[in-house]
C-alpha cells in the first residue's frame, strides 16, 4: 500500500467509526433504560462497585460536581472485617473514590456505633481505609442531632445527625446480616445510624417507628455489602462459622427495592422479614418489586 | 541546682501526665503506661510483707530505694508528681514560711505512726497503706477529677464557640485536633468525685498551713524514705561565712533545719530541693553540699511513746476493721474486672490508683471507684457498674496496666471465657415479659460467639383477648461471661430489666467448679 492509500484509508475507517459511534450510541441508550437495581457477584468489593456503577450508568449519575457526600457504613461493633459485622472496609474505600472521581466536595463517614465507638472505627478498619480513600471520616458528636419533624404513625420528631441531613447526596452503605429482631438487618435498618435519642426506646413496634423515620431521610443510593454476609448469632457475630462468602453487591436507588432483593441471599421470603413487608404495605419503595428491573451481572 | 531540680521535677510531672494519657485504646504496652506507678517506695516493702520476696517488677521503685540511703529523699524532691503538684498548690495559696507554720512541727510524727499502722495492719493482711500511696494519689486525682474536668472544659468551651458562625471552621479544626490526639474519650461521669475531690483538696489545701503539708505530716512514702535515709551521705554543709540569717530555715520546704541550729539538717526531713542554697544571700554563699563518708545521724521523728500509742490504735483499727457488715446483697454487686484475683486477695494488693478505672473501654462508665459497702476497705476498689458502661468484650486492657497484678494481665482469648459475673432477667421490669412486645435489644448485643441471650418465641393472650407472638429472653449460664452489655443497653429508662451479679464470677488463681470449653477459634 502506498502513503496515499493508507492515508485515505486510515482518514475513512477514523471518520466511519466517529459517525457509527455517534449513530450508535443513542440507540443503545434508548434500548437499555438504567435498571432499577443491579445485582453484581463473584468478585473484589472494588470491581463489584465499578460493575455495578457502569450498569447503573456510571456514578456521575448521582454524584455531581461539587457535592458534599456522606457515606453511611454499618460500623456499628468492635470486630475486625471477616466477621461480617460491620460494612466491608474496602468496599468503603472503593465508595469514597468513586465519589470523590466523580467530583464530589467533600465525602464524610461515620455511623453512630453500638460498642465503644473509638473501636469500632479501627477494628473495623474502616476509618484508616477510608481515610486512605480521601474520606473526611469523623466520630459522631452528640451536639450535631437536630430534632427533625417525622409526622409519621408513631415517631412524630426525631433528632437526627445534622451532617446527613445538610449533605447534597447520601449514600446507604450497610452489609447484609441476620438480626433476631427483624429477622434481617438491611439498608433500612442501617440508617438508624444517623438517628439519635434513646435507641433502645425504637425497638418496639420496630418496623412502624423505623420505616416512620426513614421514609423522611431516603438515601440517593444504597449499595447493600453482600461481599460477606452473617447469617447467625447477628447483628454482632463473632464466629466465623456463621459467615457466608457471596461475594455479592446489591445497588439501587430504592433502599426498599434493595432490601427485598437481598433477602435471596438468605434465601428468606418477604412475608418472613417484617420490616421490608410493612415497608412495601406502606408503599415507601420508589418500584414495584414486581416488576423490578434488576440487571444481574456475574463477573468473571 | 534548684534550677535543676525545677526542671527534674516538671520533667517526671509531664511524663506521668503523658503515661496517664497513653493508657488508653490502643493501647500498645511497648511503653507501659503504669511504670512510673510502680515507682512508688512503699509498693515493694508491703509486697515484701505479703510475699516475702522482692519482685523485679518494681524496679523503679528498687532503684528508688537503693539511691535513697546514700542520697535521702530524693525522690519527694525531684520525682514524686504528688509533691510536685503540692508545690505549684502552694505557689497558688501562698504557704506561710517557717516562722508561722513550724508550729505544725509537732506533726511530724503522724507519718511514721501511719507508716507503723500500715505496717501492722498489713502484718494482718489488712492493705489500708494504698489510700495514702502518694503515686496512687496522683493517679486517682487525674483519673477522677482532673481528666474529667479537662474533658468538660475543653468540649464545652470549643462546643459553645464552634456555635459563632466566624470562627466555626478552625474552632471544629482545633476540636478534632484535641480530640484525636489529647481527649479522644467521652465526657466520664466517675464514681465518688465528692471524696475523692475532697481527698485531694485536703491535701493540695493543706498548703495554706504550711509548705508540703502532705510530705511534713502525713505522707507514709515520705516516713519510708526518711527512715532509710537516717544516715545519707549527701550532706548540707554551712561554712563558717554564715551570718546566721535564718533565711535558709524559714524558707526550707520541709522544715529540715532545726530553728537555732541552721547548721544541722534533719536527714528523716530533708528531701534534696536545693532551695536552702538558691535562698543564701549572694554575698555569703556559705551552703555548700557533698559527700561525707562518715555521715553524722538525725533520728526519725517519733518517740516511744507515740509509737506505742499507734500500736494500740492499729489493733483497734485492725478489729475494726474486721467486724464490719458481711452484706451478701453487696457483695453480689461487686463485679471486679476481669482477671482479678480472688476478692481478699485482691483487696490486698489493689492500691486503690484507678488506673485500670482510666483505661477502662467505657470511661468512667463501666469501672468505676466503689464506695463502701460493707467494709471499709471496699472504698475505691475497681467496681464494674454495667448500667452506665459495660464491659467490652474485645478489651483486656485493665489486667495490663495494673501496677501490682491486682488484675492479673490476661489475653483477649482468655478474658473472653473468664466470666465476672451472670445476668438475670428480672421479669417484673424486661419489656417482653412486663409488657409483652417485643425488644430483644439485650439479645442483639450480647457479644459472645453463641450468645448468652436467647429467646423464646411464644404466644401470648392480651388483656383485651387478642393474641400475639413476642419474643422471651432468657439467659444460657453456660455461654453468659457478665459483661453487662444487655444490663447497659437495656432501653428501660431507670432499672434494667436485665442485669449482672457476681454469681458464676470466676477469678485468678481460683479453682473453677464447672470446667468451661474454650472454642478453638480466636474471637475478633
Amino acid at each position: 500500500m502506498n502513503r496515499r492509500g493508507f492515508l485515505e484509508l486510515a482518514g475513512a475507517s477514523v471518520a466511519g467509526s466517529a459517525l457509527l459511534s455517534q449513530t450508535l450510541q443513542p440507540l443503545f441508550a434508548a434500548s437499555t433504560p438504567p435498571p432499577h437495581a443491579v445485582w453484581v457477584e463473584n468478585g473484589e468489593p472494588a470491581a463489584l462497585l465499578s460493575a455495578a456503577l457502569k450498569e447503573m450508568g456510571g456514578v456521575s449519575r448521582f454524584i455531581s460536581r461539587g457535592d458534599v457526600v456522606v457515606v453511611k457504613p454499618n460500623i456499628g461493633w468492635d470486630r475486625a472485617p471477616q466477621y461480617a459485622a460491620n460494612t466491608n472496609p474496602d468496599l468503603v474505600a472503593a465508595v469514597v473514590r468513586e465519589c470523590l472521581n466523580a467530583g464530589a466536595k467533600t465525602v464524610k463517614v461515620f455511623d453512630r456505633t453500638c460498642n465503644n465507638p473509638l473501636r469500632c472505627y479501627s477494628n473495623s478498619q474502616i476509618e484508616q481505609k477510608a481515610k486512605e480513600a480521601g474520606a473526611d471520616v469523623s466520630q459522631i458528636r452528640e451536639n450535631r442531632f437536630v430534632d427533625k419533624a417525622i409526622n409519621g404513625e408513631i415517631i412524630k420528631q426525631w433528632p437526627i445527625y445534622k451532617d446527613f441531613l445538610e449533605a447534597d447526596k447520601t449514600i446507604n452503605l450497610p452489609i447484609a446480616k441476620h438480626h433476631s429482631l427483624g429477622r434481617l438487618t438491611l439498608g433500612m435498618k442501617n440508617l438508624m445510624g444517623v438517628m439519635g435519642g434513646g435507641r433502645g426506646d425504637l425497638h418496639n413496634d420496630f418496623q412502624r417507628k423505623i420505616i416512620d423515620i426513614d421514609r423522611t431521610i431516603l438515601p440517593t443510593l444504597t449499595i447493600i455489602d453482600a461481599y460477606r454476609i452473617l447469617t447467625a448469632n447477628g447483628p454482632v457475630g463473632g464466629n466465623l462459622a456463621h459467615v457466608k462468602q457471596p461475594r455479592t453487591l446489591i445497588m439501587s436507588q430504592c433502599v426498599v427495592s434493595a432490601d427485598y432483593l437481598a433477602l435471596d441471599l438468605f434465601g428468606l421470603k418477604v412475608e418472613e422479614v417484617n420490616l421490608v413487608g410493612e415497608a412495601l404495605k406502606r408503599g415507601m419503595n420508589t418500584f414495584d418489586v414486581k416488576s423490578l428491573n434488576v440487571k444481574r451481572v456475574r463477573l468473571a | 541546682m534548684e534550677n535543676l531540680r525545677r526542671g527534674v521535677q516538671i520533667i517526671f510531672f509531664v511524663l506521668s501526665v503523658l503515661l496517664f494519657l497513653a493508657a488508653r485504646y490502643p493501647y500498645s504496652g511497648a511503653v507501659e503506661a503504669d511504670i512510673l506507678l510502680r515507682i512508688s517506695p512503699l509498693i515493694p516493702l508491703f509486697h515484701f510483707i505479703q510475699e516475702f520476696s522482692l519482685s523485679w517488677v518494681f524496679w523503679p521503685a528498687l532503684i528508688v530505694l537503693a539511691a535513697t540511703p546514700f542520697l535521702g529523699r530524693f525522690f519527694c524532691g525531684w520525682i514524686c508528681p504528688l509533691g510536685t503538684t503540692i508545690d505549684a498548690a502552694s505557689k497558688a495559696v501562698k504557704s506561710p514560711s517557717n516562722r508561722i507554720s513550724g508550729t505544725w512541727e509537732k506533726l511530724r510524727y503522724l507519718k511514721f505512726a501511719l507508716l507503723v499502722a500500715c505496717i501492722i495492719l498489713a502484718l494482718f493482711s489488712v492493705h489500708v497503706w494504698g489510700y495514702l500511696d502518694p503515686l496512687s494519689i496522683f493517679n486517682r486525682a487525674l483519673t477522677v477529677i482532673f481528666y474529667p474536668l479537662g474533658t468538660l472544659a475543653v468540649d464545652q468551651t470549643l462546643l459553645a464557640a464552634t456555635k459563632v458562625p466566624v470562627i466555626e471552621t478552625p474552632v471544629f479544626f482545633l476540636y478534632d485536633l484535641f480530640k484525636g490526639n489529647v481527649m479522644p474519650e467521652l465526657q466520664a461521669h466517675p464514681a465518688q468525685v465528692f471524696w475523692i475531690a475532697l481527698f485531694v483538696g485536703a491535701i493540695l489545701g493543706a498548703e495554706k498551713l504550711s509548705r508540703r503539708f502532705w510530705c511534713r505530716n502525713i505522707c507514709p512514702a515520705g516516713a519510708w524514705l526518711g527512715f532509710l535515709s537516717q544516715f545519707r551521705m549527701f550532706e548540707r554543709i554551712v561554712g563558717d561565712a554564715c551570718p546566721i540569717c535564718n533565711k535558709c530555715q524559714t524558707e526550707c520546704k520541709m522544715n529540715a533545719i532545726p530553728g537555732g541550729d541552721v547548721k544541722h539538717t534533719s536527714k528523716v526531713e530533708c528531701i534534696d530541693c536545693f532551695s536552702c542554697g538558691a535562698v543564701c544571700p549572694p554575698k555569703v554563699k556559705a551552703i555548700t553540699y557533698r559527700w561525707r563518708w562518715k555521715p553524722y545521724h538525725t533520728p526519725v521523728d517519733i518517740t516511744r511513746r507515740q509509737l506505742v500509742r499507734t500500736t494500740a490504735w492499729s489493733a483497734l483499727a485492725l478489729g475494726l476493721l474486721s467486724i464490719g457488715l458481711k452484706n451478701r446483697d453487696a457483695k453480689n454487686k461487686q463485679i471486679r474486672p476481669p482477671g482479678s484475683l480472688p476478692e481478699d486477695q485482691f483487696a490486698d494488693k489493689c492500691i486503690r490508683c484507678q488506673e485500670c478505672v482510666r483505661i477502662c473501654a467505657s470511661n468512667g462508665g463501666c469501672l468505676q471507684p466503689d464506695s463502701i459497702q460493707s467494709t471499709a476497705l471496699d472504698l475505691w476498689l475497681p467496681v464494674a457498674m454495667m448500667r452506665d458502661g459495660y464491659c467490652e468484650y474485645n478489651c483486656n486492657l485493665c489486667g495490663q496496666v495494673c501496677p501490682t497484678d491486682a488484675i492479673v494481665p490476661l489475653t483477649l482469648e482468655e478474658k473472653q471465657h473468664m466470666p465476672i459475673g451472670l445476668a438475670h432477667f428480672d421479669k417484673n421490669l424486661c419489656i417482653p415479659y412486663a409488657q409483652n412486645s417485643d425488644c430483644i435489644v439485650c439479645e442483639e448485643h450480647c457479644p459472645t460467639p453463641d450468645k448468652a441471650i436467647k429467646f423464646d418465641l411464644k404466644e401470648t393472650t392480651l388483656r383485651d383477648g387478642s393474641k400475639r407472638m413476642v419474643k422471651y429472653p432468657f439467659v444460657i449460664r453456660e455461654l453468659c461471661i457478665g459483661c453487662g452489655i444487655c444490663e447497659n443497653k437495656c432501653p428501660l429508662p431507670g432499672h434494667a430489666g436485665v442485669f449482672v451479679t457476681t454469681e458464676n464470677q470466676r477469678r485468678v488463681g481460683m479453682p473453677t467448679l464447672e470446667t468451661q470449653t474454650p472454642e478453638s477459634l480466636p474471637y475478633g
